[in-house]
């Protein structure tokens, strides 16, 4: 059982340790950027939105794979599987 | 704080008064759900979840006669976690699409935009402090109801996973709000909190009702509009961790809105009573399926599981609160 829950106790820390980075790339990096060879106020707004979705999507692309990947493995590892799907209620 | 802990013993009094004639009520009208779970498929009242709107009910109104100048936050919070209700019960007595169920939810978060209960000023990050959403961040707020209601009704496949869970939550944002100094977090926390006590017990393994979507979906609204209420938005984030998980998994494998109903099974029942996670490609990668590959667990045990990740996630929002606490 400990097993477990450790998996996704550091899922868990993963998530939110790169939440708060992502936050603090954002605020740091991203919202005080300037480009010099662009004038327009909303264009580089929009590229901020943009960056900082781009962030986002990432982290929920990681934490998908994450989870994918542990999952099938750990599913495939499982050498009982076979014979306990037989027992399967129908 | 006596007032306060009045409406905490208002609320678990009425519920656990109610809960009983809740379920007869149902057992009569044929308003039953069977338990897939257990071997012998027992036939359990559904749509608990009534019981524990009448005790929210019951504790916001003596909240409101004790903190009189309090009456319009208390009344948001009750009208956001009646419209979710309302939903919840009209999918239970006759089910919705997946996709009409999360759009009809999007309404609970009207009341805290119609009564400006909501600070306008945006949610406070921790490291970063306070931001400058004001534009974005009341569309946010009717999303983000819709999320947590429609997130905590992904994760009631169990005994007391649900109600389990969500007293978890409740805690967490009621020690967040002590933390954070922010009174009506505290107040509205425990208005929740002793009829989700009461919820647990009847639901926890074995189960003597369930909460029905007329629960899950008035919990989960009622969860969100406290984060929003109280300024916990970023706590609040990390305490629904374990239902964040559970239906971005789900969505994310599925595609697209779905119903458990019509995906195929993420978990089967042995004959031993074990579940176990099937191999089937094309089933919703659930929390609970995670937690299965690892091998077959009794039910109690899957349950109990997920309240100990939702502890851990507490743990982790408790901090964050401390961080915000810290920046700000």
């Amino acid at each position: 059982m400990i097993k477990r829950i450790l998996d996704f106790v550091l899922i868990l820390l993963f998530v939110w340790a790169c939440m708060i980075l992502g936050l603090w790339l954002i605020n740091e990096i991203v919202v005080p950027l300037e480009i010099p060879w662009i004038k327009n106020h909303i264009v580089i707004a929009i590229i901020k939105l943009v960056m900082s979705s781009g962030l986002a999507l990432l982290w929920l692309w990681l934490w998908r794979e994450i989870i994918k990947r542990m999952f099938w493995h750990t599913l495939k590892a499982h050498k009982t599987l076979g014979k306990a799907e037989k027992q399967e209620e129908r | 704080m006596i007032g306060e802990f009045v409406t905490l013993v208002v609320g678990f009094i009425t519920s656990i008064l109610s809960m009983p004639l809740v379920m007869k009520f149902m057992k009569k009208k044929g308003i039953v759900g069977i338990d897939m779970h257990k071997k012998n498929k027992p036939a359990i009242p559904e749509m608990g979840g009534v019981a524990v709107i009448i005790g929210i009910a019951a504790s916001v109104v003596v909240a409101s006669i004790l903190t009189s100048e309090k009456i319009r936050l208390l009344l948001s919070f009750l009208a956001s976690t009646l419209i979710a209700g309302i939903v919840g019960a009209a999918d239970d007595l006759k089910p919705l699409s997946a996709r009409i169920k999360p759009f009809l939810t999007l309404f609970s978060g009207m009341p805290i935009l119609m009564l400006c209960t909501y600070d306008p000023r945006g949610p406070i990050f921790p490291i970063i402090g306070r931001t400058r959403l004001t534009i974005v961040y009341p569309l946010l707020i009717i999303v983000a109801l819709a999320v947590t209601s429609n997130a905590v009704n992904m994760l009631d496949p169990f005994n007391g996973t649900m109600s389990g869970s969500c007293t978890v939550i409740t805690i967490t944002l009621l020690i967040s709000s002590l933390i954070l100094g922010r009174n009506d977090g505290v107040l509205l926390s425990l208005c929740m909190l002793g009829p989700l006590l009461v919820l647990y017990l009847f639901n926890r393994y074995p189960a003597k009702v369930f909460s029905g979507d007329v629960g899950s979906l008035s919990i989960g609204a009622a969860l969100g509009a406290i984060s929003i209420l109280g300024h916990l938005e970023m706590v609040a984030i990390i305490a629904f961790a374990p239902q964040i998980m559970n239906a971005f998994y789900g969505l994310s494998t599925i595609g697209r809105l779905y119903e458990r109903r019509e995906a195929a099974r993420p978990v089967v029942l042995l004959n031993d009573g074990r579940l176990m996670a099937t191999s089937d490609p094309k089933a919703p990668l659930t929390l609970a399926r995670v937690i299965l590959a690892h091998g077959p667990l009794y039910e109690y045990e899957v349950a109990r599981i997920i309240v100990i990740l939702s502890i851990i996630s507490g743990i982790l929002a408790i901090f964050t609160a401390y961080l915000i606490k810290v920046t700000v």
